[in-house]
């Protein structure tokens, strides 16, 4: 069994121009140890996603309908007393975007780190201060970090105690929703060699969330990539990205400029859709070179093109096509 | 050689920043940067956030006053010069900006944004104007014109912003335009878009261009020499390819290992990563200011400020290691 | 984000509480039009505060309404003109004008007087005959008094004007002429007997409006009273001017009037208009002052921001109320230096809070943007700058419109309004300061009170709707 099975979930919201079709029938599943890169441009859904499966839901919610199986439970049945009771923090957590600025700038960021074992764990003061400053540890702090103030410390460090709290009650997954997008590159690639030893080190699982594919093959063992709220395609982080079958993954690839070698960055023309009223058809035809008259009228299955390699194209879709 | 068509001679911008409730202390965004660029050429300036990229752009089209240095356009110094006896120049040094959220009024419709330059400029009649505003559209593809020329920004996504935005610093035939990470704000899928765009355009009107980003895998695509910015200097400047291909500061090495290309070999490995983040531009360390986080520090790294050198033709480094 | 004027109106057309405040401001223009339409402009001086024009009123009338709710109907009061005669009768060459008021009499007790007044009275040969007559609604008429207007001076050329320039008042009541024809009459019809100066004591206006019942007791006479004030003419190019016929009686119009019997009715009316013009146009100049003040000094910056602050700071902390009274009293009581007066002290709360908004604007690339294209200073705080506040600035308009509206009410209250123009805050200081409140005159304190909080909640509903045009966040999802 998996430890993380979604499938068939959907997340719409209402708006005041109509309903947001934010996550549109996504199914994966997540190993353990294992991570999985979720890439795709702003307004995808990429977000929600990392919403609907922590369940931190706003309150315009449409549709909230689908399968979240952590370990045979399906959160989405559970009432959020269950969720936060059992596993939020302790199953799975997430780093937010931007989440440096979370960090509430007049208290100490070690008992930030601790506020939710004596919350929701109920330890005692000394037994919780222990865990954060060994957490601290582990995502490389040094321990007199522990009475800073949030303002005191860098962007970099500021990153790692948010990621230290996320992991205080050693939840088996970690959500990480654009982790490094406010940091430098310099910085970034320090983070990212942290997340690569914590995977290793602690058998995490993580789901790394962000728009640019090349970071996400930095930790991703398998990749999915998204586009107008679903999974396009999804599998291997070999396949994905040495031989990308969707013809979104293919320009999304080619869109990333390189900077060793001569081959120029291409793009893709055209602007990414409207969620509350997406394209007929495949979502992506309206901006795909290889566009024919099905593409338009239906909206392509889920094709099967190895184990664990599916994509949501005609172009292989043999005889459905 | 070409005539320089801008030319910053030794810029320091020092910003003061109060401490505490009487106390300033000043902030050493740009210390000692001279650089030129000539007609039709596209310079790109890469750095971290708060290395003075940004600052010296705003310096390069007289936004600010520099501390100390001089601006040279076409010769001219213009660094002291009153604004109302800029006019000229600022019809002929344009800037496109990093958010096509804000910068650029929600009020007005995009053919009054495009003919404001026009109006302050007293260029052409009404009809005159409704042409070149057609064919600024035009050029950076935003067609068809009619249906754009009524639209207000929020009725456009983020690259026709962008494209509004580009539009405007063109519509006075410029012949320097800089600008400020001009796609970080993009769609991944639409920054090439953008930049094959501003490029064409240069090309098209031999345009002086300054190009500022964090991003060198794009300022190796898109401009004929990079500038690696640290700490408010500049460390390195060459051809583009040259600069990449065969880096010289290690700065500019560890900056090039950062980015990561999309390879699921990646995964496997641990980056090669400088330790620490930079310094404080308010208290910049001795010597080179690099030196603390360099792996290749020797003796006089530490002492003295190393000069920018030509080590090769064109390509000029300030390392000791040179 | 921005949103254009048409999605604006719809926003604010969305909340119940606007279309409440745009039935009560159509209400209070279309109030402030009629007025303006129809007063005198100098209808504080020549009418309201001219007591002359209201001897004929009532006192302290209650509003004629009062008779629907109380047991014992009071009489109303009637004022009656005619500038032209409802009847001429040719006799040779006398000529009878006659005017004919008719009076549907109900209430339980006579009236509190009767007078009549002609005005402006041209002969050529002989002098007029005024004769006034009572036709009683038991068929009785009375002669009730007759006079010949007053011969040529020696020496006076004809036409003989007369009467043109102050009214001639003939009160029946205390009129010994009228009593003795009264006291002949009651000896007629009801063989009573009264002495002239004995029906002088009882009142000649309580006699004709009723029978007697009992020795020297009257009984009302309800009905249909017609009087008939018959002038004489002799020659054809005679003239009569205006013939006025008071009965005076206990109510009053629809408001009632004050100590001084003036019309609390019309005096309240005409404090629409002034309210509003207060109202909009102090809220208008402070408005345009403050914000002005605060996008220059915003945008500049550096000293000129400085000396605006400092003002700003000062002026705010100024105790405003005992301020204001001593500036009125000092510069006089005019609405012009009222109006100042305000302007001064209310705009440099808005500056404070518009240069706090420019000084987060100045700061967008779009500042920067179009410096680079080369704007000048001027052209951007117009341009740029103005028009993202210019939203907040409308509403403030609006806001600010009440709070002028009563710091005026509050200043007349105080004893310093503009006396040339009535104002509902004026009509509540005189109500107070002859003592209308501590009598019980009702009529004359609660509907100033009134009209002025429904204007001011007018304002403030209209500002209420505005709140979520613009302030995005309160809009709500549909």
């Amino acid at each position: 069994m998996a430890l993380l099975e979604i499938v068939g979930l959907k997340l719409f919201y209402k708006s005041l121009r109509g309903i947001v079709r934010a996550v549109d029938n996504i199914s994966f599943q997540l190993d353990y140890g294992e991570a999985l890169g979720i890439v795709g441009e702003s307004g995808c859904g990429k977000t929600s996603l990392a919403n609907a499966i922590m369940k931190t839901l706003p309150s315009n919610i449409d549709k909230y309908e689908g399968k979240i199986l952590i370990e045979g439970v399906n959160i989405v049945e559970l009432t959020e007393e269950e969720v936060r009771r059992k596993i939020r923090w302790k199953m799975i957590s997430m780093v937010f975007q931007g989440a440096m600025n979370v960090l509430n700038p007049v208290i100490r960021v070690g008992l930030q780190i601790a506020e939710p074992l004596i919350i929701h764990a109920g330890m005692n003061k000394d037994e919780a201060y222990s865990i954060a400053r060994e957490k601290m540890k582990l995502v490389g702090l040094h321990e007199e970090l522990f009475n800073r103030y949030p303002h005191e410390l860098s962007g970099g460090m500021k990153q790692r105690i948010v990621i230290a709290m996320a992991l205080v009650m050693n939840p088996k997954i970690i959500i990480l929703d654009e982790p490094t997008s406010a940091l430098d590159v310099s910085i970034q690639a320090q983070i990212m060699n942290l997340l690569k030893r914590l995977k290793k080190e602690l058998n995490l699982s993580m789901i790394f969330i962000t728009h640019d594919i090349a970071l996400a093959s930095d930790i991703s063992d398998r990749i999915a990539v998204m586009y107008a709220g679903q999974i396009v395609e999804i599998g291997l982080a070999e396949q994905i990205l040495l031989s990308p079958k969707h013809p979104y993954t293919q320009k999304l690839l080619k869109a990333t400029p390189r900077l060793r070698g001569e081959e120029k960055p291409d793009f893709i023309p055209g602007t990414p859709p409207d969620l509350v009223n997406p394209p007929s058809g495949c979502r992506f035809h309206p901006r795909c070179p290889y566009v024919m008259e099905i593409c338009r009228e239906r909206e392509p299955l889920d094709f099967e093109l190895e184990r664990n390699w599916r994509t949501k194209c005609w172009l292989y879709g043999g005889e459905h096509g | 050689m070409d005539r320089e068509l801008i030319k910053l001679e030794d810029i320091k911008m020092y910003f003061q920043s109060r401490v505490g409730l009487f106390k300033t202390i000043p902030i050493k965004a740009v210390d000692g940067v001279s650089v030129s660029i000539v007609k039709g050429e596209a310079l790109g300036i890469v750095g971290e956030s708060g290395c003075g990229k940004t600052t010296l752009a705003r310096i390069s089209l007289r936004l600010l006053k520099p501390t100390s240095g001089r601006i040279f356009f076409e010769g001219k110094d213009i660094t002291d010069v009153d604004e109302k006896e800029l006019k000229w120049f600022r019809r002929r040094a344009q800037a496109v900006f990093q958010d096509p959220y804000s910068s650029i009024n929600p009020f007005m419709t995009v053919r009054e944004i495009l003919e404001e330059p026009l109006i302050l400029h007293k260029v052409g009649d009404r009809t005159e104007r409704l042409e070149l505003i057609s064919k600024a559209l035009a050029d950076v593809k935003l067609t068809p014109i009619e249906e754009f020329l009524g639209k207000y920004p929020h009725m456009l996504s983020g690259g026709q912003r962008q494209r509004v935005g580009i539009a405007r610093a063109l519509i006075l035939k410029p012949d320097y335009i800089a600008a400020d990470e001009p796609v970080s704000m993009i769609d991944a899928s639409s920054r090439a878009e953008i930049l094959y765009l501003l490029k064409e355009l240069q090309e098209k009107y031999g345009i002086a261009f300054l190009y500022i980003t964090h991003d060198i895998a794009t300022a190796k695509h898109f401009s004929n020499r990079i500038a690696v910015m640290y700490l408010g200097k500049i460390v390195e400047i060459g051809g583009s390819r040259e600069l990449v291909n065969d880096t010289l500061h290690p700065y500019s090495h560890a900056l090039i290992e950062a980015v990561p290309e999309p390879d699921p070999s990646n995964r496997l490995r641990e980056r090669r990563v400088l330790v620490g983040e930079p310094p404080s531009p308010a208290n910049p360390p001795r010597g080179c200011r690099f030196h603390p986080r360099c792996p290749y520090r020797f003796e006089p790294c530490d002492k003295d400020e190393p000069e920018l050198k030509e080590v090769k033709k064109g390509h000029s480094v300030a390392c000791y290691l040179y | 984000m921005a949103m254009n004027l048409r999605e604006s109106l719809k926003e604010f057309w969305r909340l119940n509480v606007s279309k409440v405040g745009l039935i009560f401001l159509s209400m209070l223009i279309l109030a402030s039009i009629y007025v303006v339409a129809s007063y005198p402009l100098d209808f504080g001086v020549r009418y309201w505060n001219n007591p002359s024009y209201w001897a004929d009123y009532p006192k302290s009338a209650p509003p004629a309404w009062v008779n629907l709710i109380s047991s014992e109907k009071a009489p109303e009061h009637y004022v009656l003109t005619y500038t032209k005669p409802s009847n001429i009768t040719l006799t040779g060459t006398e000529r009878k004008l006659s005017y004919i008021f008719e009076i549907d009499f109900q209430a339980d007790r006579p009236p509190s007087f009767i007078s009549f007044t002609i005005l402006d009275i041209t002969y050529h040969e002989r002098p007029s005959t005024v004769k006034l007559s009572v036709l009683r609604p038991d068929m009785k008429n009375i002669e009730v008094y007759s006079f010949i207007v007053s011969g040529p001076y020696l020496g006076e050329e004809p036409p003989y004007r007369r009467y043109y320039d102050q009214p001639k008042r003939i009160s029946i009541t205390g009129d010994m002429l009228t009593a003795t024809a009264l006291s002949r009459f009651l000896y007629r019809e009801y063989n009573v007997t009264l002495r002239p100066s004995e029906v002088n004591s009882i009142g000649q206006h309580k006699i004709l409006f009723s029978i007697p019942v009992r020795d020297r007791e009257f009984k009302v006479l309800k009905g249909q009273y017609i009087f008939t004030i018959d002038v004489y003419t002799y020659n054809p190019n005679d003239e009569v001017g205006e013939v006025t016929l008071v009965i005076g009686g206990e109510v009053y119009g629809v408001m009632g009037t004050d100590s001084l019997g003036r019309d609390l009715f019309i005096g309240l009316l005409f404090g629409f208009p002034v309210a509003l013009f207060i109202g909009i146009v102090t809220s208008t100049i402070t408005t345009l002052l403050g914000a002005g003040l605060g996008i220059v000094g915003g945008y500049l910056g550096g000293r000129v921001d400085e000396v605006i602050q400092r003002i700003a700071d000062f002026i705010n902390n100024i105790p405003l109320l005992p301020f204001l009274i001593f500036l009125a009293f000092i510069l006089g009581q005019n609405i012009w230096i009222l109006v100042f007066l305000l302007v001064v002290f209310g705009w440099p709360t808005l500056t404070i809070i518009v240069r706090s908004m420019v000084l987060q604007l100045k700061s967008g690339q779009f500042i920067e943007a179009a410096i680079s294209i080369g704007a000048p200073r001027w052209w951007i705080m117009f341009k740029h700058i103005f028009p993202q506040v210019a939203p907040f600035i409308f509403a403030q308009l609006i806001f600010f419109t009440p709070t002028f509206i009563l710091l005026e009410a509050a200043l007349s209250f105080l004893g310093l309004g503009d006396p040339t123009l009535p104002t509902w805050g004026q009509i509540l200081e005189y109500g107070f300061r002859s003592g209308g409140i501590y009598v019980g005159l009702w009529w004359w304190i609660i509907p100033p009170g009134i009209l002025i909080i429904w204007t001011a909640i007018t304002f403030v509903l209209i500002a209420l709707g505005m709140e979520p045009v613009v302030n995005p966040r309160l809009r709500k999802i549909k």
